[in-house]
């Protein structure tokens, strides 16, 4: 379990799902924990809410395949998500999002060989000020060139430990 | 009531009518898909669109989401609302397959009638499709994902009717998907309702993959032989086999959907071992050869002995015409000896429904529409799984479900159950009805407070009760407290689960007669020389299947008719074999004594898959269709007696000689049904029955109890049902789990005087102290153990202490 | 760059967040405990109906009437719901509120729970906001700590929890009823309406859903009063500030908080620094990826709710998203429904199935393998999803759609004639 939870974490989410009248409400807030800890919601993580949550596989999975940010499939360790939405349309998101593909060497949906990023499209991600924009893991980075975003996914892969 | 105008046409509809239903009333069926009358009106598929011209609602809307008003003027036919429809037919088929004929709906496809109806025609998207990839769903239903126009009816049909947790909707936007978290069997014992929901290909029928095509199938309105409830279906045959069973409708008792017990169960007929010729002495025979003996013998018999040598046992899953022509049958030998149940408590219980039930029946559909419901000594999922599911809908829309038994009852609904011993049910049925409550414990007698309170305080309660536990006594403790709840402004109405289709029209036959008790007793005197059986196997059927073995030994002549290969069959001197029910037409009367009829689907004959092995049969000629001899009970019965009758002038005999059943030769198929009339005076000295249990001494009190595919007659015959039976397991509360160091899952032996035997233990927390349950798994070695028994003493010890 | 008056952004200040210490100073807190202690829910409710606030999420529902409708004044579990699911392409006030000065929602919820004697509040923050949702857990428990929110609040008999909920993507939750389903951990499905929240909200009891910006407001109208408010707004009918948030082909696409009614092109020139590359303007959205393009006949209407829907558009979430003559309005359109295709939550057919067959449309005429009939094709499509389906997601998507063949048709044709893109370089 402590690969899906680490235990304290996964304590506290089941006292407070016995307290809840109505478990169901922690859902994505335990599917989130279980992604923080582990990159992405593997079969048995979703099992794992279910136990946590008194609910069977099929009712967590309802819901966890509902949300595009719940990961069911194993991502690598930084997840980019590109704006492809209005405001970062007009200001070249589909070009930088091309030289992402070029760049890491991979298609929407992949992740490099090396297992650092995941690429993804997202929409609109409130960053519209500072179009074109993306998104690594929960950070915000707006005003991208092709120079930024060099310098992001240096940072970024330098972070990750790559 | 709303008068609201479609079409130009006027009608007056019950306030809360959708427009939809108003439309259909005036014979307007406008395309639809997520609309169905038991799921409700969600506005998913937006197919159903009209144009409200006047009215307080405008222009185009979906009519199942609006109510029937006043002063509205609707069109149907208008460009804009047949534009709207053949859009949403093209949306919905732009990534359908066009796979119909190798599809297994075809024929019998909403979609495709739909799609005329709807007037699309030529696919315009020329995008890419979508695909899915599908899931092994089990033995029973097969998935083609790539069908689906998500209309949602499954998912709905599935979680909300039926109470499923382990199939429903993933996904997003245009690729939302049904199905599981994973590969597997569905777990609901409803399961198959959604292939009947299902108005394409996605969900079939994998019992009836590649066998027909809808327009070469026979079907006919039949109801469901394997439990009490009368639940309409429609069996299905070709090739000489019933190939399927799918639900009808019937609202008062299951409505639209049945059990999977009634889908997928209908195998009985095909059985492979069925005896299908007449038989003397061990060898196969002509009819009139096989007649003429029985005639002969039972003369013979009856000149040597007296009328009294010759008993007859009827049955409850015969039809009531064949119960009714072997009681006069009987009589007119003079025999007085007829039992219609070989189980002595089912037998009587059937008697007290069918002498004391009257106008407090309760119907499903009055339970679906209960505010309170209690049930005591009742197991629904397993003894009569509609009911569980009518209960549940009760439950959805927020009514309180008590639960008084020992057995873990599961339903697939939220209960309060409260775990009782089987020795103390009798003393809440007196607390019910205004006895001493402090007899219970102070926790139970505070529960019981609570609901009687909630009792009187429900304007539309239903108490339900099972024969199992209750036996007859407690059935007629259970009706005598609904009467003493009830007032003249509030009903408190009653269903008793009884033993077979037909149990309570044989609980009216069968009147002051004797029971099976007193003809195993003139059996095993020797007074009694012959029996016969119509479509009853008291070797498995009775109570105390070694003394029946005995008593039956003892005959002279054993006769039955039957279309099952049991063991009475098997060892009948003479047999006559009999139509299955969907080879026969006749009237059940269910356990709320609706009279319903059930039409034949198919003439009887050896399946092709039988007499050809799984391959092509034999090319040889004969005149008459191989296996064919079977004949309906009812119309050897007659001939017996030397009588031409047709299954009219038997329904008139009957009404004429039992008036309760007046209105019985009027009854037309698919319909709802007719409740008995309650005109039949109450046993004048009802004897005294014993509850099917006593006070234990120090040892384990062991109850078998039914299981949902495991038990019943018909379902043992049935091979499809083989994956949903368990494993020989017995029940065990935690602590005497605890006091034997015994654990969950392990190997146990289980010994009673029926011997020893090795089971897998299951260990319930919450059963109560002394109790042990086993199901009745026949095929098994814990098939003689008989529910409505009463206990066996027992003990279980682990498989070590065994050795030692 | 004329100054207005700033009320929601007075404490915004590039790259900081101002929390209870800064927020008190400037008057934060002050409206709460002038309506706990001097005015009645009632008076309370009175104000924010005569300020003449309307819904900032988008629809532009009156907020004080939305609140009679809400049983106020019957005991019971009731909710207050904020929905901060700001997802609408072209919209970030919200956040802008959030990363500037997040106490003012939660003053804001606090009045309005007071106003509606609700006991307990969630705040529904989006996935990509997760600073936002930082910012809020402090201010939360700043206020909790100060004796604000909680039990008796300044030792009043008002007591009110708040909680957060972080989500996990999907436009859709930014519905008001799916946002409810969300909450409660079943798919995030747009309920049918009636029952509406305020009957049936939450696990069906009352519930009152607002917008960040809608909360955000309601302490500075009872702090300063609902004249003051009103006078804000640079129309005689409008109410209060609004904050445009400008984006797309401008130089300076920022979020600017002003008088509520300014016009479409003082907006974009004074504020947004003008087209960008000295190019001509040729359109825009006015209130977010759901309303109808404006053009350049347009740069003279006021920027309020009714003088936009005059125009043939909407207020929305006034973000203004802009786009200058070299754009490809049918590649613009495209993009915008292919957003709306990929959130529809998949319940119903014209949305569900619908907007992915208008994506194969213009993909089709953007690639110049478009036919004349495409148009009527794409007409006949609008009309059968527009207010046909079950929510307002794909009547959002046919916005845009429905001015582009009304104003932009001859673009289409060209695309159809030249079967090419013509504003493709």
């Amino acid at each position: 379990m402590t690969d899906l939870l680490p235990q304290n974490i996964h304590d506290a989410l089941a006292a407070k799902a016995i307290e809840h009248l109505h478990p169901r409400e922690m859902i994505i807030e335990v599917l989130r924990a279980i992604q923080d800890h582990r990159g992405w919601v593997p079969d048995e993580g979703v099992e794992l809410a279910g136990q946590i949550l008194g609910l069977t596989p099929l009712q967590i999975e309802e819901i966890a395949t509902f949300y595009d940010k719940i990961y069911r499939q194993p991502v690598g360790k930084r997840v980019i998500h590109v704006c492809d939405s209005i405001a970062c349309w007009s200001r070249g998101a589909e070009n930088l999002y091309l030289y992402l593909q070029e760049t890491l060497g991979i298609s929407p949906g992949e992740t490099t060989q090396d297992g650092t990023f995941t690429l993804l499209p997202t929409c609109c991600l409130g960053l519209c000020g500072e179009a074109p924009a993306m998104m690594i893991g929960l950070k915000a980075y707006g005003r991208l060139t092709r120079e930024r975003i060099d310098e992001i996914l240096a940072t970024e892969r330098a972070e990750a430990g790559a | 009531m709303p008068i609201l105008t479609i079409d130009n046409q006027q009608i007056e509809v019950l306030k809360g009518t959708n427009v939809l239903e108003a439309a259909k009333g005036l014979g307007i069926v406008i395309p639809h898909f997520c609309y169905h009358e038991a799921l409700g009106a969600v506005g998913a598929c937006r197919l159903c669109a009209m144009n409200f011209v006047e009215g307080p609602v405008k222009g185009i809307q979906m009519a199942c989401m609006i109510e029937a008003k006043d002063e509205m003027v609707i069109t149907t036919t208008d460009q804009a609302s047949q534009e709207m429809r053949a859009r949403v037919i093209e949306w919905l088929m732009m990534y359908h397959p066009h796979d119909c004929p190798v599809c297994d709906e075809g024929g019998e496809c909403q979609l495709q009638d739909m799609t005329i109806a709807g007037g699309h025609d030529i696919r315009r998207y020329g995008g890419k499709k979508r695909t899915y990839s599908n899931q092994d769903l089990g033995p029973f239903i097969c998935h083609e994902m790539n069908r689906c126009i998500q209309c949602y009816r499954c998912v709905r049909t599935y979680q909300d009717y039926c109470g499923g947790t382990d199939f429903g909707v993933l996904g997003t936007n245009q690729r939302v998907y049904f199905g599981r978290f994973r590969d597997g069997r569905l777990e609901s014992p409803f399961s198959g309702n959604i292939v009947d929901a299902c108005p394409t290909g996605v969900f079939t029928d994998r019992t009836f993959r590649y066998r027909t095509r809808y327009w070469d199938i026979e079907e006919a309105p039949s109801v469901c032989p394997h439990c009490s409830l009368g639940c309409a279906v429609i069996p299905g045959g070709r090739f000489r086999e019933l190939q399927r069973v799918r639900g009808g409708v019937n609202k008062q008792t299951n409505g639209f959907f049945i059990c999977d017990r009634a889908r997928f169960g209908g195998g009985y007929g095909n059985h492979p071992e069925r005896p299908r010729v007449p038989r003397v002495d061990g060898a196969q025979t002509t009819w009139p050869e096989a007649l003429r003996a029985l005639r002969k013998r039972i003369t013979d018999l009856v000149a040597r002995h007296g009328p009294g040598a010759v008993a007859f046992l009827g049955s409850p899953r015969a039809s009531l015409e064949a119960n009714y022509l072997l009681d006069s049958w009987a009589a007119s030998l003079g025999s007085r000896r007829i039992a219609f149940d070989s189980h002595w408590q089912h037998d009587r219980s059937a008697r007290v429904a069918a002498g004391k039930l009257g106008p407090r029946a309760a119907s499903l559909e009055d339970i679906r529409c209960s505010d309170f419901i209690l049930m005591i000594g009742v197991d629904p999922l397993n003894e009569a799984p509609m009911l569980a599911l009518a209960v549940r809908q009760a439950v959805r829309r927020g009514v309180r479900l008590a639960v008084i038994d020992p057995r873990p009852v599961t339903l697939p609904c939220a209960a309060a159950h409260l775990p009782l011993a089987p020795e103390a049910l009798p003393d809440v049925l007196e607390a019910l009805a205004g006895g001493d409550i402090r007899r219970l414990g102070r926790r139970e007698a505070v529960l019981l407070e609570g609901i009687l309170e909630q009792l009187r305080a429900a304007e539309r309660p239903v108490l339900i009760g099972g024969p199992d536990l209750l036996g007859a006594a407690g059935i007629e403790r259970l009706l005598d407290t609904a009467r003493l709840l009830a007032s003249e402004h509030r009903p408190c109405k009653v269903m008793t689960v009884l033993a077979g289709p037909n149990s309570f029209g044989c609980g009216v036959l069968a009147r002051q007669g004797p029971d099976f008790e007193a003809i195993l007793n003139g059996m095993l005197a020797g007074e009694i020389k012959a029996l016969v059986c119509l479509e009853s196997d008291p070797m498995t059927g009775s109570s105390d299947p070694a003394r029946t073995g005995m008593a039956l030994g003892k005959l002279e002549l054993l006769a039955a008719l039957d279309y099952l290969p049991t063991a009475a069959a098997h060892h009948a001197h003479l047999f006559l074999p009999t139509t299955a029910v969907p080879e026969s037409a006749g009237v059940y009367v269910n356990n709320e004594g609706r009279m319903l009829l059930f039409s034949s689907a198919m003439d009887p004959g050896t399946p092709i898959s039988v007499s050809g092995g799984g391959d092509h049969p034999p090319r040889t000629f004969l005149p008459a269709t191989p296996g064919s001899e079977p004949r309906p009970a009812w119309a050897t019965l007659g001939h017996l007696q030397g009588r031409r009758l047709s299954l009219r002038d038997i329904r008139q005999a009957i009404e004429m000689e039992h008036p309760n059943f007046a209105g019985l030769s009027s009854l037309t198929t698919g319909g709802e049904g007719k409740r008995i009339a309650d005109i039949s005076p109450p046993p004048e000295t009802a004897p005294e029955i014993p509850f099917p249990h006593s006070e234990g001494e120090g040892t384990l009190r062991l109850y078998a109890m039914e299981d949902f595919a495991g038990s019943g007659e018909l379902a043992g015959y049935a091979s499809a049902l083989a994956p949903l039976r368990p494993t020989p397991f017995v029940m065990l509360g935690a602590l005497d789990a605890k006091q034997r160091s015994l654990s969950d899952g392990q190997q146990v032996r289980l010994r009673s005087e029926l011997g020893g035997v090795g089971v897998a233990l299951r260990v319930v927390p919450d059963l109560p102290a002394g109790i042990a349950l086993v199901p009745r798994l026949r095929g098994t070695a814990l098939e003689s153990y008989v529910p409505g028994r009463g206990h066996y003493d027992c003990q279980i010890l682990s498989e070590d202490e065994e050795k030692t | 760059m004329k100054q207005h008056e700033q009320v929601l952004f007075k404490n915004r200040s590039p790259g900081e967040t101002a929390f209870l210490e800064t927020y008190r100073k400037s008057g934060g807190y002050q409206g709460l405990e002038k309506a706990l202690t001097k005015m009645s829910p009632e008076q309370v409710r009175e104000e924010v109906k005569k300020s003449g606030l309307r819904g900032r999420g988008g629809a532009g529902f009156a907020t004080g009437m939305k609140w009679s409708f809400f049983p106020a004044d019957k005991p019971g579990e009731k909710y207050l719901v904020c929905n901060g699911d700001e997802m609408e392409p072209g919209t970030y006030k919200d956040r802008e509120i959030l990363m500037a000065d997040p106490h003012q929602l939660v003053e804001g919820m606090i009045i309005s729970a007071y106003a509606l004697q609700i006991p307990v509040g969630v705040i529904f923050i989006r996935y990509a906001y997760e600073q936002c949702s930082r910012n809020l857990e402090r201010a939360i428990a700043e206020a909790m700590e100060a004796g604000l929110l909680g039990k008796n609040i300044l030792k009043s008999d008002f007591s009110f929890e708040l909680h957060l909920h972080r989500s996990a993507g999907r436009y859709i939750c930014g519905e008001e009823t799916a946002l409810l389903n969300s909450l409660e951990g079943v798919r995030a499905n747009p309920r049918s309406k009636p029952p509406f929240p305020a009957q049936k909200g939450i696990f069906g009891k009352p519930t009152n859903v607002n917008n960040v910006e809608t909360f955000a407001n309601v302490q500075h109208i009872i702090a300063h009063g609902s004249a003051w408010f009103k006078n804000l707004a640079f129309t005689e009918s409008g109410s209060g500030t609004k904050l445009y948030c400008l984006s797309g082909h401008l130089e300076r696409p920022e979020c600017f908080e002003l008088p509520i009614g300014i016009s479409l092109g003082a907006v974009i020139e004074e504020y947004g620094g003008g087209v960008w590359r000295g190019r001509r303007f040729k359109a825009a959205l006015p209130g977010g990826a759901s309303t109808p393009y404006l053009t350049a006949e347009h740069l003279g209407v006021g920027l309020d709710f009714d003088p936009i829907e005059k125009a043939g558009s909407r207020l929305g979430t006034g973000a203004v998203t802009v786009f200058d003559e070299t754009t490809c309005m049918v590649a613009a359109t495209l993009n915008l429904n292919r957003f709306f295709a990929r959130e529809s939550c998949g319940w119903c057919t014209p949305c569900r199935d619908g907007l992915p067959f208008i994506n194969w449309l213009l993909e089709k005429i953007e690639n110049g393998q478009g036919e004349m009939g495409d148009i009527d094709m794409l007409r006949e499509q609008i009309r059968n999803i527009n207010g046909r389906t079950f929510c307002a997601l794909a009547m959002g998507a046919m916005g845009p759609m429905q001015s582009l063949v009304d104003l932009f048709e001859e673009e289409i044709i060209d695309h159809i004639k030249k079967r090419c893109c013509p504003l493709k370089t």
